[in-house]
């Protein structure tokens, strides 16, 4: 007998957070790898433009004052990139409770970054989060703490659901 | 905790946490869909006043010594007559101020640089990266550097330390204001002492002509039209770099290294 319809609430909800989480990740990915500087042709230009947006972000990254200068280079470089795995990862919906975790577990990071950052008071003129620029405020922080509390709830189902034998899956 | 609660939590949270990401951005794009007139620029680094906020006057811009007061009848009348240089068009970029260019016009590459004396990234730019591209492609006749004043309105000391810029570029030395400008930015900017950070550099005659110079109301119209030229260009942040090559143009916004900028530039020329 089947446990589970085809479209629970549970799978409702993995399946409208996945969307909206992953569409965050890649448009925040987007912003870090193409903005300010926008340049698509010719690929050498699209080169440029790419290096000088990474280093305009490790910049930021470097405000927040938790890493040196060469490992936020390094963060820098590799983040977005994360970001934009992570984003189509959880739009095309395969394996989806694993790659949750790791959107949970990416915004406990920032959350935790920019708690601390927002604690000590640091000077943060852009958080570096998306492509417009914003200070770090009170606002960042429940924005994030709202992304985490729906990754963390959408992780927790994802797991659920994925414990009962697929709706749809032949009868044993 | 009923299957119903968490349905409605969950959703809630799904709701509101798009709302705000809408919110969010809509709150600063809004400075962006802006006619370009009204809207508010900022630096890279972010400015520390809201996008959508205009910035309003600071005390010590309105309070200031007359010198540093914006220019009256009066002032108009004992400014001395040096005229601003007429501004010529070069490789089709309109109002080229030759006072604030560097390099051979006839450089294969124009880069115009819309710059803020107050804004740090524009001080990092300066420090990092201008200096170089100075030594190795403006002083070979590879590039024709063109410096804009974008005084921001969320810096209170901008559009002083612009005119005195400009004042000095009629004289002949910008790098020297420009220089000592960037690069004791935090202590002006705290203080705004433009004027004593300028003298500390340039003769007592020459602070004397500067002095006149920024109450002349063509040093205002300069800076304005940079300002109107940048909002062509959709300048929304300082530095932007307008590259220009064969026609093409290549916006660059934020700071650049200069290992990252001249491998650029050599791929342009190699074209």
């Amino acid at each position: 007998m089947m446990q589970s319809s085809p479209l629970n609430l549970r799978r409702t909800v993995v399946l409208l957070g996945r969307l909206f989480l992953g569409a965050t990740f890649v448009y925040a990915a987007y912003s870090k790898i193409l903005h300010p500087t926008f340049i698509l042709h010719p690929w050498f230009a699209f080169k440029f433009a790419v290096q000088a947006n990474l280093a305009n972000f490790a910049g930021e990254v470097e405000t927040f004052k938790f890493v040196s200068t060469a490992n936020a280079a390094l963060l820098a470089h590799a983040l977005p990139f994360i970001e934009l795995a992570l984003g189509l990862l959880l739009l095309i919906g395969w394996r989806v409770r694993y790659w949750l975790t790791g959107v949970s577990l990416l915004l406990i990071v920032f959350l935790s970054v920019l708690t601390r950052a927002y604690l000590l008071r640091l000077d943060i003129k852009d958080c570096g989060c998306f492509a417009t620029p914003e200070p770090l405020n009170g606002m960042t922080l429940v924005r994030d703490s709202v992304f985490l509390a729906a990754a963390l709830l959408c992780t927790y189902f994802a797991f659920v659901e994925a414990r009962k034998p697929h709706p749809w899956a032949a009868p044993s | 905790m009923s299957r119903s609660y968490l349905a409605r939590l969950t959703f809630a949270l799904i709701f509101l946490s798009g709302a705000l990401l809408v919110g969010c951005n809509s709150q600063s794009q809004s400075a962006d869909n802006r006619p370009a007139s009204s809207a508010a620029p900022q630096t890279t680094t972010g400015s520390t006043m809201p996008v959508s906020t205009p910035a309003p006057p600071h005390p010590a811009e309105t309070e200031a010594a007359p010198v540093q007061a914006a220019p009256t009848k009066a002032s108009q009348a004992s400014a001395p007559q040096i005229a601003p240089a007429p501004a010529s068009t070069v490789a089709g970029i309109p109002d080229v101020d030759p006072h604030k260019t560097r390099g051979s016009k006839s450089a294969p590459i124009v880069m115009e640089t819309f710059s803020d004396f107050q804004c740090p990234a524009c001080k990092q730019l300066y420090l990092g990266t201008s200096r170089q591209l100075n030594d190795n492609y403006v002083a070979t006749g590879k590039v024709f550097a063109i410096h804009r004043d974008f005084p921001l309105p969320g810096h209170a000391y901008s559009r002083i330390a612009a005119r005195y810029g400009r004042a000095a570029a009629q004289l002949g030395r910008l790098e020297q204001v420009e220089q000592v400008l960037f690069e004791n930015q935090e202590k002006w900017e705290q203080t705004g002492d433009v004027d004593g950070t300028v003298a500390s550099v340039l003769s007592p005659a020459d602070m004397t002509k500067i002095r006149a110079l920024i109450k002349n109301p063509a040093i205002d119209a300069a800076i304005e039209k940079d300002l109107a030229l940048g909002r062509t260009y959709s300048v929304n942040q300082t530095p932007t770099t307008i590259i220009h090559y064969k026609g093409q143009t290549y916006p660059v916004v934020g700071i650049v290294s200069y290992d990252v900028l001249h491998q650029f530039l050599d791929q342009l020329l190699k074209q």
